[in-house]
Parts: C-alpha cells; sequence; structure tokens
C-alpha cells in the first residue's frame, strides 16, 4: 500500500505485506485435469480462524486463570514465567492445536475441491468431503468476477477469487485460496470465456478514474454529525474534569470518545486507499487496509444511486455516493463484510462523484429534473427536512431528495424501476399529506419521496409507472457488453 | 409525450380505471381467525388468574379490555376488508389496501418475477383464495387476499399471460 500507487498495466489488483511469504502459482491439476486451488489453503484457513479461536479459549478459560497459571506453575520450564503470560501461553497452544484441527479438515476439503471449465464453456466447481456437491456457473449469467484479499490470506499473499452469478441466493462461487498471479489470471480467463472472447484473451487494461486519499477519508469520518458532536463532548468533559479536577465524568468520556473512534476506525480500515478505475468490464473499485477487496460495477446493472451530503460535508461540497446493485449485497448470509459492497465512493468533491456516477448511469442529469417540491403544509408532518422534501424526474430517471442535516438524493432510472407504492399514515392524512416509493432491487438506497401532497404523489406515482414502462422499452443498457 | 410534464400530475386520472372488491366472505375468515387467536387466549389467562387467587375484580378487569379489544378488531375487520380492491390497467395491476395507513402499489405486469396463489385452512373451507404477486423488489408488497378460487386462477392466468409478454431483464 505505497502512497505512490501506479497501476501495472493489465491488473493491479491486490497487493502482498511485504513479509516475504509470496507464494509461487501452483497451477495444480488433479486426475480427472481439473484444477485445485493452492496446497497452502487449509493453512490459510487455519490462520483466518486462529485469532478467533484464541478469543474462545480467552473467553471459556478467563475464570479458570488463578487455579490454571497456579496448576501450570509446576510445570517445568514453565515456571519462570509470570501466571498472566503462563495462561496467556496456554490459551495461544489450545487455540494453535485447535487450528490445526481446522487445518486438518480443511485438508480433506482441498482434496475434494476442485474447478475446471466444462465441454459447454460452463464454470464447474466439485466440492465436499461426505457430501459431494458439483456447482455450475453459466457463464452468460455471470454477472462479475472480484479478486479479494482477506487479512489472513494477505499474510500469505493468497486471494479469494468471488465469481457472482445472477440467481436468487448464495449465488456466489468463491475460490479459496490461490495466489495472487493465479487468482488473476482465473479472473481473465473467466471474463474473457463469459464476453465470448478467446481463453487467452488478455486481460484489458484499467485506468485509475480517483483515489480518496488517506487524510480526506479521516476527516470525512470525522466530520459526520454525530460523530463530530459526540468528540466535541467528549473534549468538553475532559476539559472541564480537568478545569474542576473531579474525574467522575471520565468514564462517560471514555464512552462517548471511544465508541465514534471505533466507527471511524473501523471504516477508516475498511475503506482505505479507495481506488475506483474504469475497465471494459464496468466501473472497478478497489479498497482496504487489512483486507484488500475488489469489487466490479457493471453499469447494466446499477438499479439506483444515492448521493449523500451530512451537514458539514457540505461547505467542502463533498458527498458520499452508495449504489445499490442488482443481485449484490442480498445474501443474508452475507457478514460484514458485505455491506460495503454498496458503496460506489465514500467521500468525494461533488463534481467528482457526478463524474463517477456518469460512467455507471450514463443517462443521468441532475440538472434537468424536474422537481415537485412538498407543501408548505407538509412542515407540521416533518418540521426539520420538510423544505428539501421533493420528487423529480426527467426523460430517463425519477429522483427524490429529503433530509435537512444529512442531505440525500437518490435516484433511479425509469428502465429500474419494480414497482410504485403510495402510502398514507394517520398523521399524513390528517395534513392531506402522502408518500410515494419507487421500489428497486434491495440495497441500501431507498427512493422514496415522502410527504407530498396526497393527489398529487398519487398522480406522480400511476405516471412513474408508465414513464417506467417506456423506460423498459427503449432501454438496451442490459446489453452493455454486447455492444 | 417521452414524459410526464408538471400539469398532469396535478389533475386526477382516476376515470376509467375499474376497481374490483374482494369476497365479503373474507371478513368471515379474518373475523373467525380472530376469535380462534383471542378467545382461548382470554379464557386462559383469566382461569389462571382466577385460580391463583387473584382479586376478581382484576381478572374481570382483563377479561374487559379483551372484550373491547376484540370488538374493535372486529369492525376494523370489516372496514379494512372492504379496503382491499385491485384494478387491471392494461401494462400494470393495482392494488390498493388500508385504513388507517393505506396503500396503492402498482405493479407493472413485466416486472413481475412470479405469481404465487396460496390459501390457508380457513381460507379454504370458506373458499378463499390470495394472489400475491413478487417482483425483484422485496418491498414490493403486492397481495391480493379474499379471492373467488376461480377468479383467482383467471387472475393468476391472465397476469402470468401478460408478464410473458412484457417481461424485461433486471
Amino acid at each position: 500500500m505505497n502512497e505512490d500507487f501506479s497501476p501495472a498495466p493489465g491488473s493491479s489488483i491486490g497487493d502482498d505485506l511485504g513479509l516475504g511469504l509470496a507464494m509461487p502459482g501452483s497451477r495444480l491439476i488433479d486426475a480427472e485435469g481439473h484444477r485445485k486451488v493452492h496446497p497452502i489453503s487449509p493453512l490459510v484457513h487455519a490462520a483466518a480462524v486462529f485469532p478467533a479461536l484464541v478469543g474462545v479459549a480467552f473467553a471459556t478459560g478467563i475464570q479458570r486463570v488463578g487455579s490454571l497459571a497456579e496448576g501450570l506453575g509446576g510445570i517445568p520450564g514453565l515456571g519462570f514465567l509470570p501466571p498472566i503470560l503462563t495462561a496467556i501461553v496456554v490459551f495461544a497452544v489450545i487455540a494453535l492445536l485447535l487450528s490445526m484441527v481446522v487445518a486438518a479438515f480443511q485438508y480433506l476439503q482441498w482434496r475434494a475441491f476442485s474447478f475446471w471449465f466444462d465441454d459447454d464453456g460452463d464454470f464447474r466447481v466439485q466440492s465436499g468431503v461426505l457430501l459431494r456437491q458439483q456447482r455450475r456457473a453459466q457463464l452468460s449469467r455471470i454477472q462479475a468476477v472480484d479478486v479479494t484479499q482477506p487479512f489472513a490470506a494477505r499474510l500469505f499473499s493468497m486471494a479469494v477469487v468471488v465469481i457472482e452469478v445472477a440467481g436468487q441466493n448464495d449465488s456466489r462461487v468463491r475460490l479459496k485460496y490461490l495466489s495472487l498471479a493465479d487468482a488473476r489470471e482465473i479472473r481473465r480467463e473467466v471474463l474473457a470465456r463469459s464476453a465470448g472472447l478467446s481463453s487467452t484473451t488478455a486481460e484489458a487494461p484499467q485506468d485509475v478514474v480517483t483515489r480518496v486519499p488517506a487524510s480526506r477519508l479521516a476527516l470525512s469520518l470525522c466530520l459526520r454529525v454525530t460523530t463530530a458532536g459526540l468528540f466535541l463532548v467528549t473534549i468538553v468533559i475532559i476539559v472541564v474534569s480537568y478545569l474542576t479536577g473531579g474525574w467522575g465524568a471520565i468514564g462517560v468520556a471514555l464512552v462517548t470518545g471511544g465508541v465514534p473512534l471505533l466507527i471511524v476506525l473501523a471504516e477508516f480500515v475498511r475503506y482505505y486507499g479507495f481506488t475506483v478505475a474504469q475497465s471494459p468490464d464496468g466501473l472497478r473499485l478497489r479498497y482496504g487496509l487489512l483486507r484488500t477487496e475488489s469489487r466490479t460495477v457493471p453499469p447494466g446493472r446499477v438499479q439506483a444511486i444515492e448521493y449523500v451530503e451530512p451537514l458539514l460535508w457540505r461547505r467542502k461540497a463533498w458527498a458520499r455516493v452508495l449504489v445499490t446493485i442488482a443481485g449484490v449485497g442480498t445474501e443474508s448470509s452475507g457478514s460484514g463484510s458485505q455491506r460495503g459492497d454498496t458503496v460506489l465512493i465514500p467521500v468525494a468533491d461533488i463534481q467528482q462523484a457526478h463524474d463517477i456516477v456518469a460512467r455507471v448511469l450514463p443517462t443521468l442529469n441532475t440538472e434537468s429534473l424536474t422537481w415537485v417540491p412538498a407543501p408548505t403544509r407538509a412542515r407540521r408532518r416533518s418540521p426539520i427536512q420538510w423544505r428539501n422534501l421533493a420528487v423529480g424526474w426527467d426523460e430517463d430517471s425519477f429522483a427524490i431528495r429529503r433530509g435537512r442535516i444529512t442531505r440525500r438524493l437518490a435516484v433511479v432510472p425509469h428502465a429500474r424501476t419494480q414497482s410504485v407504492r403510495w402510502t398514507q399514515g394517520p398523521w399524513e392524512r390528517m395534513f392531506d399529506l402522502a408518500s410515494m416509493h419507487v421500489d428497486t432491487t434491495p440495497g441500501p438506497v431507498s427512493v422514496s419521496g415522502l410527504h407530498l401532497d396526497a393527489v398529487v404523489s398519487r398522480n406522480i406515482a400511476k405516471h412513474q409507472a408508465d414513464a417506467a414502462r417506456r423506460g423498459r422499452q427503449i432501454d438496451n443498457s442490459i446489453h452493455w457488453a454486447a455492444s | 409525450m417521452p414524459c410526464m410534464d408538471t400539469e398532469s400530475a396535478f389533475t386526477s386520472t382516476n376515470e376509467g380505471d375499474n376497481w374490483v372488491a374482494v369476497s365479503p366472505k373474507l371478513v368471515t375468515a379474518r373475523r373467525l381467525v380472530l376469535a380462534i387467536a383471542l378467545v382461548p387466549i382470554t379464557a386462559f389467562v383469566v382461569g389462571v388468574l382466577l385460580w391463583s387467587g387473584a382479586a376478581a375484580l382484576f381478572a374481570g378487569l382483563v377479561a374487559g379490555v379483551a372484550l373491547v379489544g376484540f370488538l374493535w378488531a372486529w369492525w376494523l375487520i370489516g372496514r379494512r376488508v372492504r379496503s382491499y380492491a385491485y384494478c387491471e390497467r392494461g401494462d400494470d395491476l393495482l392494488v390498493s389496501s388500508g385504513i388507517l395507513f393505506r396503500r396503492m402499489v402498482i405493479v407493472p405486469y413485466g416486472r413481475m418475477q412470479l405469481v404465487d396463489v396460496k390459501a390457508g385452512p380457513i381460507d379454504r373451507a370458506l373458499g378463499l383464495t390470495t394472489v400475491q404477486l413478487h417482483t425483484a423488489a422485496a418491498t414490493t408488497d403486492a397481495a391480493i387476499p379474499g379471492l373467488e378460487p376461480s377468479i383467482a386462477a383467471d387472475l393468476r392466468d391472465r397476469l402470468a399471460r401478460r408478464g410473458e409478454s412484457r417481461s424485461a431483464g433486471l
């Protein structure tokens, strides 16, 4: 992660931590001619669970540290250590033994795991020790191929190839683990084959569009309203405590300062070095300090986008852009790492943000939207944000504005509208107001025009259904790769 | 007209929409469910209170509250069921419902991913069916309860046919 980031021609996915553990590519092939993942994969799996196992061993054994340490005091060779260190050593050893069990189990998995391109050219994965399972990823339905590096994998310079296939749930194929070179090679091959090109076509080059500087990322994360507010409270508490000499409130300061600090740190680590690059298969995002992730945003699959402008970013004209992509971030098994898949850029100048959005939604023009604001009486329903509430549209897109402290502008192309809803709660009805919502595939963007005039919003909802139909008829962005 | 002009947003477009109400038998079904759920629970709670030696006044109060809730829900069910209506337009289906929280869902035929027809035991006994539409959006909530089975089957077939001829990718 050097500051002088210079993409190599071809690919710039992933890197190692420079621990000298870089593994040569394996290109292992089993008896049936199927390819295998790297033979050190079981060890990487073990390394990945090791910290958790230490935690478990520690949590279950913490009450017994005293007696444990005493009991171990007599063991020759460990007597020279203080009891607490002895306990830690014991926990580490237990965790190590457990990870060896994991490694052994993963070794069996590794033996059963293979992947290949079948005679139809589709990608197949075979796995399972007791329950053998074969999965087939139809190349024509492949949405994206990404290379990610969880932290444990980075230690070994290994990578995971994630193949996203269109389908209901858990339709992604993961290859764990491959050396970086192999991972890039497989990504290139799958992409070339799914584009109908020869399997030896070189990967298209990618141009870096922008990179978020670490300082700006850190500042932007601290400048969010709640975070900044809590930091301010913390400073006040500390100053008051210092002046009065009463340190009773310092525990409160630990919470008000510590929680936002942890949140800021977590997001900083997550989005560190956020790089946006343009490649022929879509916009490529790459980010992460500890675990590197790399995502492809194909333009034809963007369902909706949202600009988010917190209060304190407005003077700097910064914005964050969220994006809803079909089939991404909907996995129920998706851990916390899945949520961030939906950030197009964590912070950027508004102009830069427009530029990036234009690459995935070329038809969007926020200037040409016709806006219908919420009526003045909406202030009685939403006294703060009513002034910014509005819905707007043009020939290609439908948009909503909401929020006052954190301003949001969400846009959905007519052609991506799934359904339209009109709702009216009792409080809204008192003031003859109603809301309308444009439904898209699950994602972070919700397109809701809040507290509009009841009749107007109902008519707009119906018109939006018509606009969506016309949008679908003229839409051809789904075939973006074929052109 | 490439897109809607601001003017037409303010003029009503309700004429021509042919809304269809659901079967009044749905009122019976819902009230039956209400009675089956509420009566035994109330009886059990009141019984336990009396048996455990609580003041009869308190047990009576509980029973009274349950009765008021029961009557209110009984009345509300009648209104709620009358609020259900659907309307098949040229290119989309409109489903409208709700008294306290009113809603109207517009589902374009081309966006329907599947149409569910389902009926629980009570619904079956009374000859009722629910038709539920699904799109790729999880927030689309378009269910039409209380349809006669023959009407529901016809509706499903019509919807499926229209969906097929108008379907589009994501």
